[in-house]
């Protein structure tokens, strides 16, 4: 077992917190949540197709894709009070950048809840050419930047919400094992 | 340590600030904003254990600064510091202790004192890095003195009745990069932590200052099953007290209870727990105690000291 490997627990509402904001990188939130509360607030990512409608701004925000949530976060923290709890549900590297903007705005961990959901994605760093390549599902994948076949490690930075991706044939090059999936 | 008083100010007629420095000349210990210091404090019965807040520049090793109120009917200490210390006499004092230090990851202090409680948000003050606000809340002769230590800045705010601070307004409207720390009298403290929990505060986000916060109460008897002592515990004094006045020396630090540094196994006896340590089940199996601050319900408590 990694020790950098984080540990997740299911969701659960805080309730010493005054008001509550779940996150999610996911179209349908994984938890159910009760919106008539008027001091809970669900934003999630929805693909917005003619014919569904986009639901109105309030307790309930979707938004197109990530990078808009995160943007939109980091202008909502910015002007929320102590009292919030923040919740995010969803992918590793989902959850760790949302823990990163909460981090900069000034919640401590104390008041941030991370639920891992939906299919292993992970996010890999290249430790040779420092790519970040996005969504890997196996655990071999092939860095963009520099062309190395990676293994994908268990050891994972905060900081970089991303797994460690380490050249896979650096002793015989090109002896390249099979991938499996991601198992976690 | 001996430190000799050079300086004696009166702030108001009730409050002194008091320059303490080495006795014989040398620098002394470097002290982070937050601490206090531990003077002994000679009495008519007994040596006093009084613990002041340092409001001199934690950069100053030359000299200590406290602010001493002069409380009447105190366990004594105040009263000697305000009618018989002199400039020129040396006090015995213990090296200085942090149980208050400044938050450093916050991004605003929002600082709240009550009384005397002011004294660390002075130290506070000289060295804070980050934007802060003040509130503070006291008697208008006491708001007098203060003011002219404080910056007279839209962020420090006198208050001289209670009413004008409100409390709820000013927690629930924080952004989240605030820290609170608070300091003041136990039902000051009380109110602003409560508050600040009902608002969902989480408790990484509250400092409290606690020392020095035995007050006394009724007598009581101890016996020391280790040390085969019998001790009086007075009404104005603590059982750590007690227990120092009896020879013993016990491991203490913020004789507030709230360190935990003086817990003491209980073996017969029911405590009256005053301290902020230990939790509802420790407390419970009335097994422990603090004795800077906890006193007896029962005439008499056993302990393994
Ligand atoms: S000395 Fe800190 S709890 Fe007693």
């Amino acid at each position: 077992m990694n020790k950098s490997r984080p540990l997740y627990k299911p969701f659960a509402l805080d309730l010493t917190g005054r008001e509550h904001l779940v996150v999610t990188d996911q179209s349908e939130p994984p938890v159910t949540l009760d919106l008539t509360l008027s001091n809970i607030s669900l934003w999630n990512v929805r693909t917005i197709a003619p014919g569904i409608q986009a639901p109105p701004a309030g307790r309930h925000r979707a938004f197109r894709a990530v990078p808009e949530m995160h943007a939109f976060l980091t202008h909502h923290l910015a002007r929320a009070s102590v009292g919030l709890r923040l919740y995010a549900l969803g992918s590793e590297p989902f959850i760790w950048d949302t823990y990163n903007i909460g981090s900069a705005a000034g919640l401590t961990s104390a008041e941030m809840f991370l639920t891992q959901s939906g299919p292993p994605r992970r996010r890999v760093y290249c430790c040779h050419c420092k790519t970040m390549i996005g969504d890997v599902t196996q655990t071999i994948a092939l860095c963009p930047g520099c062309g190395s076949s990676l293994q994908v490690r268990d050891h994972f930075s905060r900081r970089l919400a991303a797994f460690m991706g380490v050249k896979v044939d650096a002793e015989i090059p090109g002896d390249i094992p099979l991938p499996e999936l991601l198992a976690s | 340590m001996k430190l000799k008083i050079t300086d004696i100010i009166a702030l108001s007629p009730s409050i002194r600030q008091f320059t303490l420095a080495d006795a014989a000349g040398a620098l002394l210990p470097t002290a982070s904003a937050g601490a206090h210091i531990l003077l002994r404090i000679p009495g008519p019965e007994r040596v006093w254990r009084n613990a002041y807040s340092l409001v001199s520049s934690p950069e100053d090793r030359h000299a200590y600064k406290i602010i001493v109120r002069r409380v009447e009917h105190s366990r004594g200490g105040s009263v000697w510091l305000h009618d018989h210390a002199a400039i020129g006499e040396v006090v015995e004092a213990e090296t200085p202790q942090n149980l208050f230090p400044i938050p450093r990851t916050a991004q605003k202090h929002l600082l709240l004192s009550a009384g005397i409680g002011i004294t660390p948000m002075l130290a506070y003050l000289q060295v804070l890095r980050k934007p802060f606000e003040l509130h503070h809340c006291g008697k208008l002769e006491d708001a007098e003195a203060f003011a002219r230590l404080l910056p007279a800045t839209p962020n420090v705010v006198l208050h001289t009745s209670r009413n004008t601070l409100d409390l709820e307004q000013l927690l629930a409207h924080q952004r989240l990069g605030t820290h609170l720390s608070v300091c003041g009298p136990e039902s000051f403290m009380d109110v602003v932590l409560q508050t600040a929990q009902n608002l969902g505060w989480p408790g990484a986000k509250v400092h409290k200052e606690s020392f020095g916060g035995a007050t006394g109460g009724a007598p009581f008897v101890a016996r020391l099953r280790r040390s085969n002592l019998t001790i009086n515990v007075g009404s104005d004094q603590s059982l750590l007290e007690a227990i120092e006045d009896a020879g013993l020396a016990p491991p203490s630090l913020c004789r507030g209870g709230a360190c935990g540094v003086c817990e003491t196994a209980l073996l017969e006896g029911i405590p009256d727990h005053h301290d902020h340590y230990l939790s509802e089940t420790q407390r419970a199996c009335n097994n422990t105690i603090m004795p800077c601050v906890s006193r007896a319900k029962t005439p008499e408590l056993v302990l393994d000291i």
